[in-house]
């Protein structure tokens, strides 16, 4: 058995060795948030994050990532609470058939863990592996935006909060 | 009562709600046909032909029943072989596809068969064991080859042409006579591909019991698909039950049954009711599902001296592919179309739709308005060339107005083309920027700007008598609100604008209302999502169900009260005194007192629209098939590297009479996802056959619009509110991607010279045609 750890659970699958991380989220755990538009790597739709990178999983062998900390797209609400990149496309109009919308959030929420602010040209290279048929893709892009600015809100609340509990700041 | 949801937005028509569906998309919730998986679902696989046109002689599959693991299997045997098609209706005998064939395949990836079995190895490896016998046929590939005597022929037709297409008016010949210049065009737009990225994938289930069948398919149309599967199966409407989910996008290519959709059924028959999927791979689905038509254009226009149009005739050769599809309605947007944009009195153009053995060609959003977009606008920026006049100056002259009657008995109501023309040039600066070589020289980069205008109908009746839709509003005890609806989402938000209208017309917030679409054993009849129908036709069924429901509630209230019904409205969540203002009782406190003791009363609100249109005369091109017509003015600034030949699109303007825009936000991504595929279709997408074969069938090959090089856009809406449209909506899905490539090649012109007349505009091209243009400006000294 491998045990695999998605979204800070521990799955335990009977894997032959063949099988994508694609084919086990879906098929194996039912886990369907994760679509796929190409299985070859070509689309993005596929998008999870593995030790925080975003990785494509219909190219990933599920058996090589064993022990490393997977996330998909329904590892991102924390209860009704939703990640800022999830509030964000849905509050600026960024989804419309949805289908390609777990992959990107995927990718954006790993842009943004590394750069809340990132420019406009960072956006587009950190997304350009992911396609979306149905938006020109302006909406996603003010949807990354608005989410990097609600993270690093966060992140100088966070500061701010340890800040006083080591009290530093009086 | 309910207290269950916050109730934030009322009057909810006109604001960026967020979507109704958009938090299970987000969440990866949202449930596809792509993710079902009932239980001991087997999988389809469809049997295809590798030939372009061949003669079947014989199909034995005892091999493939024989391997362990399979379930079921069927071909042509196993139907009543009933053609199947989409313009039955007007165009009968373009109904020329069978389920699955039995004499002959004409592309290939035409279906032969299918099988069922316990998973996908398996499938595979039964197809591989079905022994097939053809006698491989002489074929054609090149729409205009097909056309020539002697050539293959692929059907019954003559010269393979499935569908003829005149439309005539008044006297061209007479007319050219008395133009002051006569100019004539030869333009070319490529055959793309929809690429929805959910491919196209259904389960369908036989209850054997019963004798009915239940298919999950990713369509744009459900009840169209039911039709068909009732057709070629042989049952009643009410034993066939389609649904749709959460569909992955469809842009014209989930409008049709497939043989897909019947084979799932066939297959869970034999296989005692195991229900049986079928997903296609994105090679399939760039091979066998649909495509844009690849299209010649010949179009000659006379004008007079002070630029008025007197008359265009011309030629549409459609290159259809193997069968019929959407083929006349495609053929008739093309041409059509442009009444609705330029007052024409002299005109005729004939259309031909060929077959050849290549992939199917259908309907892709705006059923041959791209085509014809890109042809007419790049034509019409020529003549204003020829003229020395600016072409925004030269449309104006040409353009319908509001409240006419075109030649061919169209009726434009509102029209906001010049508003739509005037706001976009105001918007990017035409005046400064247009025929300015030294406002933006850097190197070998040329700025240039050019326009595009177009105009859509909301929806049309092609494939039946009548292009009804359905509603139903249902108000529960709690003041919860069901909308059922027969519009298929696909992706476009329509369950959201429905529900806005819903909410609004019933008076309460937004928030109360659960959608359900697209199920034919539930909701109403709708005829689907296409021509940019769902906002204004299923849009007023919807607001016809609000006002039922609402009048229901309201007569209660009155009777209840002993006040005048006339006197009362519903308006933000409060019964209201329309002639005082006095807020009476909330809309809660309604309900309460509907579901009562005394009047239980259920609040079933029902709304049924048909467009008041007239039924097109196919051998002239006559009738008024919209019952409102929607109007845009598109401008690009491209950048061109005079040495490379690489073309950067800056910016686009895109001005759209929308009518009333029922969610904003909506709109905008609407107008900016068309802009992006009309980008692509552009400068990159193109599917490339090699003796009949795909040789471009995935996305490494075939270029989509990604997110590096989209340029800024800038939407403008125009309201012009239609007293026929819900709240004054107009349909608006497709024109915002008739006029981008001409935009394009027209700003493209402006930069460099350079006249692009053959889709897609490659670096090449251009390059080819700057040192074209060098050498004539040599040759005239220049």
């Amino acid at each position: 058995m491998t045990k695999l750890l998605i979204n800070s659970k521990i799955y335990e699958v009977d894997l032959k060795g063949h099988e994508t991380l694609l084919e086990v989220l879906r098929d194996k755990l039912g886990l369907t948030g994760t679509k796929t538009a190409c299985e070859e790597s070509e689309c993005g739709t596929c998008t999870v994050n593995i030790n925080g990178k975003a990785v494509l999983s219909c190219i990933t062998l599920a058996s090589d990532v064993e022990g490393d900390e997977i996330t998909s797209i329904e590892g991102l609400a924390k209860g009704d609470e939703l990640h800022p990149v999830q509030q964000s496309f849905l509050e600026c109009g960024a989804v419309q058939c949805g289908f390609c919308i777990p992959g990107l959030i995927m990718s954006a929420k790993c842009l943004l863990e590394r750069n809340p602010e990132p420019s406009q040209e960072e956006i587009e290279y950190a997304l350009d592996g992911n396609i979306c048929r149905c938006a020109g893709y302006p909406k996603i892009f003010e949807a990354v935006r608005h989410a990097g600015r609600v993270i690093k809100g966060r992140q100088n609340k966070n500061v701010y909060v340890s800040a006083s509990a080591n009290g530093l700041r009086h | 009562m309910s207290t269950q949801t916050a109730r934030n937005y009322t009057n909810p028509v006109g604001r960026s709600v967020p979507r109704i569906d958009g938090l299970g998309m987000v969440t990866g919730q949202a449930k596809y046909v792509f993710d079902i998986s009932l239980g001991n679902m087997l999988v389809g696989k469809m049997l295809r032909s590798p030939h372009p046109h061949a003669r079947i002689l014989s199909i034995d599959t005892s091999k493939a029943e024989a391997l362990p693991g399979v379930r079921a299997v069927v071909t042509a045997k196993d139907t009543y072989q009933i053609k199947f098609g989409s313009n039955e209706y007007f165009f009968p005998h373009t109904v020329d596809q069978m389920a699955l064939e039995s004499d002959k395949v004409r592309y290939i990836g035409d279906e032969i068969g299918a099988v069922a079995a316990v998973d996908e190895e398996t499938a595979e490896e039964a197809l591989k064991l079905i022994d097939i016998k053809y006698e491989v046929l002489p074929h054609v590939t090149d729409v205009l080859e097909a056309m020539k005597p002697g050539a293959p022929q692929i059907h019954e037709s003559m010269n393979n042409i499935g569908v003829i297409l005149p439309v005539n008016f008044g006297n061209p010949e007479r007319a050219f006579k008395d133009s002051f210049l006569v100019r004539e065009d030869q333009f070319y737009a490529s055959a793309a591909a929809h690429s929805p990225l959910e491919p196209h994938v259904c389960v369908g289930q036989w209850e054997s019991f019963s004798n009915k069948i239940t298919l999950w398919s990713s369509s744009q149309a459900p009840f169209k698909c039911r039709e068909a599967l009732a057709k070629t199966l042989k049952m009643d409407l009410n034993d066939v039950r389609v649904i749709k989910l959460a569909v992955g996008g469809g842009f014209g290519s989930k409008l049709e049954m497939l043989p897909m959709d019947f084979a799932s059924c066939l297959l869970s028959k034999k296989a005692g009711g195991l229900p049986v999927k079928i997903t296609y791979s994105r090679e399939e689905e760039f091979m066998c599902s649909r495509r844009k038509h690849g299209m010649h254009y010949k179009i000659k226009s006379g004008v007079t001296k002070e630029g008025i149009l007197t008359a265009m005739t011309g030629e549409v050769i459609a290159d259809g592919g193997a069968y019929c599809s959407y083929g006349p309605t495609v053929l008739a947007a093309a041409i059509m179309r442009i009444f609705m944009v330029y007052k024409l009195q002299h005109f005729r153009m004939t259309g031909y739709r060929v077959y050849t053995n290549t992939p199917i060609s259908g309907a892709m959003r705006g059923f041959g308005g791209v085509q014809s977009g890109f042809a007419i606008e790049s034509h019409m920026d020529l003549l204003a060339h020829d003229l020395k006049l600016d072409p925004v100056e030269f449309r104006l002259k040409n353009i319908t107005t509001p409240n006419m009657v075109t030649v061919n008995k169209m009726i434009l109501t509102t029209n906001g083309l010049k508003e739509c023309i005037d706001k976009a040039t105001a918007a990017c600066g035409w005046k400064e920027k247009r025929g300015n070589s030294n406002y933006w020289k850097k190197g070998n980069i040329r700025r240039g700007i050019g326009i595009g205008i177009a105009a859509d109908v909301m929806g049309s009746k092609m494939y039946k008598s009548h292009e009804s839709a359905g509603s139903i509003v249902k108000v529960e005890e709690d003041g919860s609100v069901y909308l059922f609806t027969g519009a298929a989402d696909t992706g476009q938000g329509s369950n959201t604008a429905l529900s806005q209208i819903a909410a609004h017309a019933l008076g309460v917030a937004y928030e109360r209302i659960k959608c359900k679409s697209g199920d034919t054993e539930i909701t109403p009849f709708d005829t689907g999502s296409f021509a940019s129908r769902v906002t204004f036709i299923s849009g007023n069924a919807t607001l016809r169900a609000a006002n039922d429901a609402k009048a229901q509630i309201l007569e209660i209230v009155a009777d209840k009260n002993k006040w005048d019904v006339s006197d009362l409205d519903i308006v933000a969540e409060k019964v209201t005194n329309v002639k005082t203002n006095a807020e009476l009782m909330n809309f809660d406190t309604a309900l309460e007192l509907c579901y009562s003791f005394h009047y239980g009363r259920q609040i079933i609100g029902r709304g049924s629209y048909n467009p008041k249109t007239t039924p097109i005369d196919f051998r002239t091109g006559e009738g008024n098939v919209s019952g409102s017509y929607g109007f845009e003015a598109q401008i690009a600034e491209v950048e061109v590297n005079v040495e490379t030949g690489d073309v950067k699109v800056i910016k686009i303007w895109d001005a759209h009479d929308i009518g009333k825009a029922i969610n904003p936000q909506s709109v905008e991504a609407q107008i900016e996802g068309s802009l992006a595929m009309g980008i692509g279709y552009t400068f990159y997408e193109d599917l490339q056959f090699r003796n009949g074969r795909l040789v471009n069938g995935n996305f490494a090959n075939y270029r989509l619009p990604r997110s590096i090089g989209v340029p800024e856009m800038e939407t403008i809406m125009v309201e012009t509110n239609d007293p026929e449209g819900p709240f004054g909506a107009k349909g608006m899905g497709e024109a915002s991607l008739l006029p981008t490539s001409a935009a394009i090649a027209n700003a493209i012109e402006d930069a460099c010279g350079v006249r692009i007349k053959d889709l897609p505009i490659t670096p090449a091209k251009i390059i080819k045609g700057l040192k074209e243009k060098n050498s004539v400006d040599h040759v005239n000294g220049g």
